[in-house]
């Protein structure tokens, strides 16, 4: 009996994942450990590797599609084997659907097989042929494919605006034709120039690759040469967004439509943590500690401030506050898919050896796209450090529901006078605080600023609390 | 006199030049100072290969017990090779001759010089007659480059050193040849006079032969010379010529050498025939020795065209022959535009090289992404029935970006026959899908570019 292969749950919270790579064809022999899929959830991507051995005999679903977690994505058994029963059932409905459907077309051609129009018109009703977008009869099309013309340049003149046959004929014989390849770069081209800039170079004046080139050449070169023009084609690539951008984007685009951003920025005087830093740094291995960064020091500085606070260790949900009873702390990480935010659950419970270990372990599986997503949600505040890249100051965006992100930025040198009243340069790290304003005003939200930098400023007295 | 055009040069640029212009209604003029057809037709493509397919027919009768065939006491009679080359010649170039007049093409032969312009057009005298005419045509080809190197002058003139011309005719067959230059022309001439006897020594100053063809290639055809019996001195430099005892001088490995033969050919390359020719005149732009010209033929002067050798591009005959139609189009108001990117190169040794577009190493020069795949000639069912020699292969670059066919090299009997259909792959830029659905004649050894091409 043929076996079927499934969609993994990855994470108890996920529903379905996308299938984005198919690494086996139909027909290949299956090892134990081959890489199989590739599927990605809202947040990470995950390759799926063969459990059972022998022939891959079907897949269900295409690249691209979005398969409910546990469904059967495919069979595998040996040549011959039936795998009907694997089917996952929506597919057989979709089945029976599109074989009514073509029998009604048939059925439909049948009785008016005396009207030729009409016949074309059934048979154009291709699902790639837009008819709404684009009048053309399929025979013209036949004939454009054929002759590598793209004819939404013939002009119509068929009725209603419809390309006809004869009009691809003329633009054969008169240009502009592409070569096989030029075509396709020119379809995929964003702006296309238009029919009369182009000059075909090629056999029989047909349009080439470098003549597209040279096209946008000419214009680079007036350009270049300091005349003002219009350029004929601005280029750009498209890139399709990942599924984790697009989930980035409306979680972004929502946060700013739901909810009203302040931001408030300070800094404080860094020597302290820096010194600590130093300290641990020379005891690591005697003591076993783990690579205690300032960011995890500002973890733990936050977590431990922030119940002090209640209202930001908060979401609001339809005008009411879940304040939360530990610190669930997000903390965003930069990654080659975008932008991941795990979490370090119950942060104020944890040892700053803890929090340094465990953020590290979460950041390196948000970068190689392993996190199991259930670490990607549960954040009751959230902390993002752009510090490293020389950030003195920003609007963090926050994640609803929850009410406070804070910001981290680079160490600046700033004057200040000591208490003999003298001018004294000191390392200042910037801190920019966004809140919800519908949940907390500024003040409060400022005095956790004020009692977190105090914190920070006198980090070993903060350890031995 | 007035024409319409005036054709200088009937090589294969000038006469077909000159017949199409008259094909599209032009009054033409064309003018020749040494012999109708050109070097091609009278001492380059046509005799060479005559000369070459005589050696085919005496090495296959000489190595026949492979193949079954034994025969005793053949011979290569060398007279009657060139007896037969000439015979040749004549045929095409009486058939050249009859195409023009039955075209009612003007021919003279004479050495024209163009004096200047006026109201008629251009002005050409030839020999003390002057003809004008709105539109020109210059197709005087090449000639050997001929070095300053010391005693070169001397022993050209003793006929120690022989050109293309001389070495094509030579009475008899010399029992050591030395051959400077390992080019195209100089490996063909190299395979002859093997096969017909000579004791050939090839200098060559790069490190490998063959020019620009691609690198595997140019080892398998250097392999197979050596097999053959031919002596190469590569990475070596001729530095002068003892022509009181027929020796050339030259430096390998920082060491001073000299050979010493019967007769040496000079075959280090072309460049074009410019001298005499009046060009400062009208004030034709010559750039690095040959006419410049842009992608219509045309010269920096309205209605003056170069075709053929003369403009540096290509120098081949067959490159000659559409740059001249190039021309003409153009001048009769037909927009047309030369192209070069799959002009076909061909070496017409034993087996025969092939190579037509950019090799691995001009598609990385000019950072072209690309894939390439190779297969061995035995992939062909027809190669194998028909050659014991094993050494063929067949190299297919693909564009990666538009997966376009980007270059193709083969070496393999046959191989000059089949590589215009790689040229229409490459013009038609046809993708690697529609190349696929080709159909290929079974069997032949062109079913090996199809192989290769499923290689992808």
């Amino acid at each position: 009996m043929a076996e079927a292969l499934q969609m993994p749950r990855q994470g108890l919270s996920v529903e379905s994942s996308f299938l984005t790579k198919w690494h086996k064809e139909i027909g290949d022999e299956i090892k134990e450990g081959d890489l199989l899929i590739t599927f990605e959830t809202d947040k990470s991507t995950f390759d799926m590797e063969a459990e059972i051995e022998g022939v891959l005999l079907a897949k269900f679903f295409e690249e691209g599609e979005e398969v409910a977690v546990l469904t059967n994505i495919g069979a595998v058994g040996e040549v011959g084997e039936d795998y009907e029963d694997l089917k996952p059932q929506e597919l057989i409905e979709e089945d029976i659907k599109s074989e009514e459907e073509t029998k009604k077309i048939v059925d439909k051609k049948r009785t008016q097989v005396s009207v030729e129009d009409e016949v074309e018109e059934i048979k154009y009703k291709k699902p790639e042929v837009k008819e709404d977008v684009f009048k053309i009869s399929p025979r013209a099309i036949k004939l454009s494919e054929k002759n590598s013309i793209f004819h939404e340049m013939a002009i119509p003149t068929g009725p209603e605006g419809r390309i006809i046959e004869r009009d691809i004929q003329k633009l054969i014989d008169e240009g502009p034709v592409f070569t096989p390849a030029a075509l396709k770069a020119y379809k995929n081209m964003k702006d296309k120039p238009s029919k009369d800039s182009l000059t075909g170079t090629g056999l029989g004046g047909k349009i080439t690759i470098k003549d597209l080139q040279i096209t946008q050449e000419k214009s680079e070169e007036k350009i270049m040469a300091g005349e003002l023009v219009i350029p004929e084609n601005i280029e750009y690539e498209e890139v399709e967004m990942s599924n984790i951008r697009k989930n980035i984007a409306k979680a972004m685009h929502d946060s700013l439509q739901t909810t009203a951003q302040l931001t408030l920025n300070t800094s404080f005087d860094a020597s302290s943590i820096l010194k600590y830093r130093k300290k641990i740094k020379a005891f690591k291995e005697e003591l076993e500690l783990s690579n205690i960064t300032l960011n995890s020091m500002i973890l733990y500085a936050v977590a431990k401030t922030l119940l002090d606070h209640e209202q930001l260790n908060a979401h609001l949900v339809d005008n009411r506050l879940h304040i939360y009873k530990h610190v669930q702390l997000g903390m965003a990480v930069d990654t080659e898919r975008g932008l991941m935010v795990p979490t370090i659950f119950d942060a104020d419970l944890k040892s700053l050896n803890t929090i340094g270990k465990e953020s590290l372990k979460l950041a390196k599986k948000c970068q190689e796209g392993s996190i199991n997503p259930d670490y990607l949600k549960g954040a009751s505040f959230t902390i993002t450090n752009l510090g490293s890249l020389d950030i003195e100051s920003f609007t963090p965006v926050i994640n609803p529901p929850q009410i406070g992100i804070l910001g981290v930025n680079t160490i600046e040198y700033k004057i200040k006078k000591n208490t003999e009243g003298e001018f004294v340069e000191y390392p200042a790290m910037g801190l920019s605080l966004t809140i919800d304003h519908q949940a907390i005003d500024g003040a409060p939200a400022a005095r956790f600023l004020k009692d977190l930098s105090n914190n920070l400023e006198k980090f070993e007295l903060m350890l031995s609390k | 006199m007035h024409y319409d055009l005036i054709v200088i040069g009937a090589g294969p640029a000038g006469y077909l030049g000159a017949e199409r212009a008259t094909e599209s209604g032009m009054e033409t003029l064309l003018i020749e100072k040494n012999k109708l057809g050109g070097v091609c037709l009278n001492v380059g493509c046509i005799p060479s290969k005559t000369l070459l397919n005589s050696a085919k027919i005496f090495d296959k009768a000489l190595h026949g017990e492979k193949y079954g065939i034994e025969v005793d006491g053949i011979k290569l009679t060398h007279g009657k090779v060139i007896e037969r080359k000439n015979k040749v010649v004549h045929a095409l170039v009486s058939g050249v001759r009859a195409a023009l007049e039955k075209k009612n093409i003007d021919y003279k032969e004479g050495e024209a010089h163009i004096i200047g312009i006026n109201e008629n057009g251009y002005l050409v005298e030839l020999e003390d007659q002057k003809y004008s005419a709105e539109k020109l045509l210059i197709a005087t080809g090449s000639k050997p480059i001929i070095p300053e190197i010391n005693g070169l002058k001397e022993s050209i003139k003793n006929e120690f050193v022989l050109t293309n011309s001389e070495i094509l005719s030579l009475a008899e067959v010399p029992d050591k040849l030395t051959i400077i230059g390992g080019g195209v022309i100089g490996l063909e001439m190299a395979s002859y006079y093997n096969s017909a006897g000579s004791d050939v020594t090839v200098i060559e100053m790069l490190n490998h032969i063959g020019g620009n063809i691609d690198e595997d290639i140019s080892n398998i055809l250097l392999e197979n010379y050596i097999q053959k019996g031919i002596s190469f001195e590569l990475e070596a430099k001729v530095i002068g010529f003892d022509f009181k005892n027929n020796e050339i001088i030259y430096e390998k490995d920082d060491d001073e050498k000299r050979i010493k033969s019967d007769k040496s050919l000079l075959s280090i390359g072309r460049k074009p025939v410019l001298e005499n020719l009046g060009l400062e005149n009208i004030g034709v732009e010559v750039e690095n020795g040959h006419i410049k010209v842009d992608e219509t033929g045309k010269t920096n002067l309205p209605g003056v065209y170069a075709a053929g050798d003369v403009n540096g591009k290509s120098l081949l005959a067959h490159t000659a022959y559409r740059e001249a139609e190039v021309c003409v189009n153009n001048m009769v108001g037909k927009k047309d535009y030369m192209r070069y990117k799959a002009v076909p190169q061909v070496l017409y040794t034993d087996p025969e090289v092939v190579s037509i577009g950019e090799t691995i190493k001009t598609a990385k020069e000019k950072n072209i992404d690309f894939e390439v795949k190779q297969l061995p000639m035995m992939y062909s069912g027809r190669y194998v029935a028909e050659t014991e020699n094993k050494s063929g292969i067949c190299k297919i670059l693909i564009d990666n970006k538009h997966k376009t066919l980007l270059g193709l090299h083969m070496i393999s009997h046959n191989a000059s026959e089949i590589i215009y259909g790689a040229g229409i792959m490459i013009e038609n830029e046809l993708r690697l899908k529609e190349i696929k659905e080709i159909i290929f004649p079974h069997p032949t050894v062109s079913e090996i570019i199809r192989e290769t091409i499923f290689e992808f």
